[in-house]
């Protein structure tokens, strides 16, 4: 017993730490070699994914002046050939905005067509790259295509959110509605939860939660469009319905001020 | 009369009977359809006639009251109100298989016509030296009636296609065979694309043609309530701006109107039962300047905007909007239709209040005692003036926007 002490002390004795300096050399070795191993795996991974943008930027800005050349040479060749007046003329002379007529409406066609072209095959360009090197996340690629999805997604339901917006609005103030601004907002925004909520949904953020607050946030609003709704117009019903029983269906209903006034 | 060709084998129609004219009914009531066939009986007496109707009911009608007069089955009309592109094609096809000289189209109200006016009409297609292609009747109207065709069909049509015609969109017409022909054509398209149920406006057709127009008083016409305006009015505008987009190239050319070949007085403005209550349609108007202004900056220049706002504060006797602005307002939202600013849809929604706004300052014009007729030849007139802006517009749509 009293040997293993006696050893244990030794050991004690052995192994008190050195004090640690910062003029030691061997510490900044290590760090500097650190770095440089990060360092290394950045450029590495940079190296490895450089053609596949170089690729793609090529690819890109070849196709966009392929495109703008063929938009110009078409906008040119249409416009000698008349191409605008013989459409014209075979629909019955119309007259094309400039915005719209079929010869500008072919270049730009042609042009976004090039770009679109030159971003697919820019893609897959990047693709072969990216699959040679193998040093980015598996996931990364496939998620940018959600992305793209999501941001269409999103586009088109801005578009249709205004859409719908403008069409309540227009139809509910010749209607005469006092509230039709509110109307045409609850529309705008329902459209817009709805659409956030499905872009969220296909960028895979969220999981379950997204689901949940949009039924949450999109019942809250049916909810409070309706009882707007309904207790703006309580008065306008009572007095309906009081009218109906204080007089069962024996008057007539009273004409509207402008019932004098025909339109057509 | 059907003959066979013993040569061919194929059925051809004999020489018309009488003087050739066909009389192509719109859908009607039965009380319509019996007014409207004592009307033609009392201006055809002795005349055998060929009439195309949708309605079965007539044929049994008119051979007991009429033996002359030969009854057709018709196409049932699309719609009750206008003529539609359907409507020339099934009328142009009856009369070519007829032989039918002219062809006279009566709406569901023609009954209520003087009698002498469908003999007008028919006469001026039917002569042979100095004839007409196309006649249009003038009605005599309340001040109160017709008021769409006031604001803005009759103003467009004389400032572009430089045509007197009061009543372009009118339903009972007369047309010449080559003017039937004409139409049909044109209604070709709308029924290829299965739009049958557009309306054309003929005088457009006609003035383009370099055909004969020419219109005759038939006095005054009994107004049925008509369909909602909210639905009816972009049903309306809407061909009529594509009408005129279409036919850019010949309007943008200064024209003066031709002298008429039969002057025709102004139709009396009958006067009103009682006075409107003009309210409902400046309130109408003042929320959609609250509500709208958003879609109507993107059509309307600043200045238009400018004077509207002004208008929002006017009180209801003095409101009135001047015959400029009016004008340039419609030609805007020509213009705008022309260069999708917005769906087509919104923007002749849009212009619903503002109409409603224009027939308040006429009613509140015609109640201060200047005569209806007056202010409508005036607005008229502006929009001739101001034809010079739309034309500029409607060439340097970015360049030129006040």
């Amino acid at each position: 017993m009293q040997n293993v002490l006696a050893m244990m002390l030794q050991l004690v004795s052995n192994q008190t730490p050195r004090p640690i300096s910062t003029s030691d050399p061997s510490i900044w070795h290590h760090i500097a070699d650190a770095l440089q191993q990060s360092l290394d795996r950045v450029l590495l991974l940079l190296v490895a994914i450089l053609p596949g943008i170089l690729a793609f930027s090529a690819a890109l800005a070849v196709f966009t002046l392929i495109g703008m050349a063929l938009s110009a040479l078409l906008r040119r060749g249409l416009t000698v050939a008349k191409f605008d007046e013989h459409i014209a003329h075979g629909r019955g002379n119309v007259d094309w905005a400039p915005s719209t007529s079929p010869t500008a409406l072919i270049a730009r066609v042609s042009f976004w067509g090039c770009v679109l072209l030159g971003l697919i095959i820019g893609v897959s360009a990047f693709d072969a790259s990216y699959a040679t090197a193998a040093m980015l996340p598996n996931s990364l690629l496939p998620y940018l295509t959600h992305v793209v999805g999501a941001a269409i997604l999103l586009i088109a339901g801005t578009l249709i959110a205004r859409f719908l917006a403008r069409s309540v609005l227009i139809g509910a103030v010749n209607e005469q509605l006092q509230y039709a601004r509110f109307l045409s907002l609850g529309i705008k925004w329902l459209v817009l939860v709805l659409t956030a909520a499905m872009v969220l949904e296909h960028l895979q953020i969220g999981g379950n939660i997204v689901g949940l607050a949009f039924g949450i946030l999109f019942g809250g609003i049916v909810l409070t469009l309706a009882l707007a709704v309904g207790l703006g117009s309580r008065d306008l019903v009572s007095r309906s319905l009081e009218s109906h029983v204080e007089h069962p269906s024996t008057t007539p209903p009273t004409a509207s001020p402008d019932d004098s006034i025909r339109h057509f | 009369m059907v003959t066979a060709d013993p040569n061919s084998g194929v059925t051809s129609p004999s020489a018309p009977p009488g003087n050739g004219l066909l009389v192509v009914f719109a859908a009607m009531t039965p009380e319509q359809l019996e007014g409207a066939f004592a009307n033609l009986t009392a201006s055809f007496p002795h005349e055998e006639l060929i009439i195309a109707s949708p309605d079965a009911i007539l044929d049994a009608f008119a051979t007991d009251a009429h033996p002359l007069f030969r009854i057709v089955p018709a196409p049932a009309s699309h719609s009750a109100w206008n003529i539609t592109a359907a409507d020339f094609v099934s009328a142009y096809q009856l009369a070519d298989k007829h032989k039918a000289r002219a062809v006279l189209m009566l709406g569901p109200e023609c009954g209520s016509l003087d009698s002498s006016s469908l003999r007008k009409l028919s006469d001026a297609v039917l002569g042979s030296a100095d004839s007409i292609d196309l006649a249009v009747p003038c009605y005599e109207l309340s001040p109160h009636a017709g008021l769409v065709n006031s604001a803005i069909l009759y103003p467009l049509t004389r400032a572009l296609f430089a045509s007197s015609v009061r009543f372009p969109l009118a339903v009972d017409l007369g047309l010449s065979l080559r003017m039937a022909k004409r139409m049909a054509d044109a209604a070709l398209h709308f029924t290829a694309i299965n739009q049958g149920e557009t309306p054309l406006w003929p005088v457009n057709e006609a003035t383009i043609a370099g055909f004969a127009i020419d219109q005759f008083n038939v006095g005054p016409s009994v107004q049925s309530a008509g369909p909602d305006l909210n639905t009816i009015f972009p049903l309306v505008i809407g061909p009529l701006f594509a009408d005129i987009n279409a036919k850019a190239t010949f309007w943008q050319r200064f024209r003066p109107l031709p002298p008429v070949h039969n002057a025709v007085p102004m139709p009396l403005a009958l006067i009103p039962d009682s006075a409107t209550d003009i309210a409902p349609m400046l309130s109408a108007f003042r929320l959609a300047y609250t509500n709208l202004h958003e879609i109507w900056s993107l059509v309307l220049p600043p200045n238009s905007l400018l004077s509207l706002k002004r208008l929002t504060i006017t009180d209801t006797p003095a409101f009135r909007i001047s015959d400029s602005l009016w004008a340039r307002i419609v030609y805007d939202f020509l213009l705008a239709y022309r260069l999708r600013t917005i769906n087509r849809g919104h923007l002749l929604g849009a212009l619903i209040p503002l109409y409603l706004a224009w027939v308040a300052s006429h009613l509140n014009i015609t109640a201060s005692g200047s005569d209806s007729e007056e202010h409508i030849e005036a607005v008229a007139a502006a929009f001739e003036t101001e034809k010079t802006y739309m034309v500029s517009r409607w060439r340097w749509p970015d360049r030129f926007n006040p």
